[in-house]
Formats: C-alpha cells, sequence, structure tokens
C-alpha cells in the first residue's frame, strides 16, 4: 500500500475534500431525520432533544455543517462545470481556489450568525 | 476485398476501446444523477441550511415551529424532497467509495447491505414522520 502513494495536486485534494465532505453531511442527515422524527412521537420531547442543538459543542458542530455543505456544493458546482463544459478544465485550479475561499467566507460569516449567541454572551454553554 | 480490408482497423493497444460502442447502463446513469440531483440538492440544503439557522435561531426550530411549518403541504414536499434525494444522493456516493476502499468482496457486501438497510430504513421512517404528522 504504502509503495503505491498517490501524491496529488489540487484536483486530488478537491477530491478527498469532495468525499469526506459529503461522507460527513449524509451521516448528519441520517441523524436528523431521528431528531425530528421525535415530533410525531412527544412534542415535549422533541423540543428537549431539539434544545440540546443550541448548546455551544452543537453550534460548533453546526458551523463545521455549514462548511462542510458549501465546500462540498461549491466543489460539486466546480465539478459539474468541468464535466459539461470543455473549457472548463483549463480554469480548474482557479476555480478549486475560488471554492476554497468561497467556503471559508461564507463558513465565517454563517458561523458568527450561529455563535451570536454566544458571543454576546447571552448563552454560556 | 480489399475494401474490407481497409476497413478493419489497425491491430493496437486501443482496439478494445475502439471497438466498443458507449453503452447507457446503470452506471451511466447514476453519473448523470449525482450532477443532476447535486444542482437540485445545492438549492434545496442551502435554503433549508439558511432558514434554520441563519434566518431562525436553531432553538426557534421547536415543534411550535414544525406545527406552523408543515400545516402548509408545499413545506411537506419541500421536505420530503429535500430528504430523498439527499438520501439518494448519499447512498450513492457511499457506495462509490466503498466500491473504492474495501478490497475484500465479502466485507463489501456486508458494508453494502447495512448501507442499504439503514438508509432504506430511515427513507421509509423520514417519509413516515413527514406523512403521518398531524399537529
Amino acid at each position: 500500500m504504502s509503495s503505491t502513494v498517490y501524491k496529488g495536486k489540487s484536483g486530488q485534494w478537491a477530491f478527498i475534500g469532495h468525499r469526506v465532505t459529503g461522507f460527513l453531511v449524509f451521516f448528519f442527515l441520517l441523524l436528523h431525520v431521528v431528531d425530528v422524527s421525535l415530533v410525531n412521537i412527544d412534542a415535549e420531547l422533541y423540543n428537549e432533544v431539539h434544545h440540546l442543538y443550541g448548546n455551544v459543542m452543537l453550534r460548533l458542530f453546526e458551523v463545521g455543517l455549514l462548511g462542510a455543505l458549501l465546500f462540498h456544493s461549491l466543489n460539486g458546482l466546480r465539478v459539474v462545470m468541468v464535466d459539461f463544459f470543455p473549457g472548463a478544465i483549463r480554469n480548474e485550479k482557479s476555480m478549486f481556489t475560488a471554492v476554497l475561499a468561497l467556503t471559508g467566507v461564507l463558513t465565517v460569516v454563517g458561523g458568527y450568525v450561529i455563535m451570536k449567541p454566544f458571543i454576546e454572551g447571552r448563552i454560556l454553554s | 476485398m480489399s475494401r474490407r480490408l481497409e476497413e478493419r482497423p489497425v491491430a493496437s493497444a486501443n482496439r478494445p476501446k475502439l471497438e466498443r460502442r458507449p453503452r447507457q447502463n446503470f452506471e451511466t446513469w447514476s453519473w448523470y444523477f449525482m450532477r443532476i440531483s447535486g444542482l437540485v440538492l445545492i438549492f434545496l440544503a442551502l435554503t433549508h441550511f439558511t432558514i434554520t439557522h441563519i434566518v431562525y435561531d436553531v432553538v426557534e426550530t421547536d415543534a411550535q415551529f414544525v406545527a406552523d411549518r408543515w400545516s402548509n403541504p408545499l413545506w411537506r414536499a419541500y421536505d420530503w424532497t429535500l430528504l430523498a434525494l439527499g438520501l439518494m444522493h448519499g447512498i450513492n456516493g457511499l457506495r462509490w467509495i466503498l466500491d473504492d476502499y474495501i478490497r475484500v468482496p465479502a466485507k463489501r457486501v456486508v458494508a453494502k447491505a447495512v448501507l442499504y438497510s439503514v438508509t432504506g430504513f430511515l427513507f421509509f421512517y423520514g417519509t413516515l414522520t413527514i406523512v403521518t404528522y398531524q399537529g
């Protein structure tokens, strides 16, 4: 195995990033189906479990989810462009840079909104 | 006779490739499906996330929020489409990942059986939640 490690460049990192973020988002979706289903069993139970999403640890998890979702979306768009527009492959690298930059900026902006109750000291834990 | 000879492709390593006609098999459709469902999901998932985490704070999306939202059948349709496309896009992506990284056939069969069972069950369970919810 170790003799055949492919040391790829940006495209290889995009590929790995796409798999990892896709995997993470999919597993969140599986969890999310279960937590939402509680609303049909007992609304109070749903509220209690749902309230956990408001604590700091899970808010950080949500920022991570947003980052994964954004990277997977934007890189997916890059993949579609490379696949369907023959000219796009020439700009593949700069598009990957744009994917990273947009993911970073939008995650910080969205992350600020998600973490705002904590930043303003309205929730402590 | 000479004409027939001209029509024959050059014997080379590429010969089987030249003779193979493109066929639309399951993998072709799954390739297209990932791109088309992906484009739809960018809109559905990012809108959903923006509403439930940016427009509203996450603690505001309680049982009352669900009741208000699901009183409109269009929101149920939106959520169900997101559920169905998300799970299908995810199950196919994970199938590719399992095919790539699990090299022992028996292990791969087991892993895929688990993936299909869990995803299938959650598709059924999630659909049940959206359809049977009465507020």
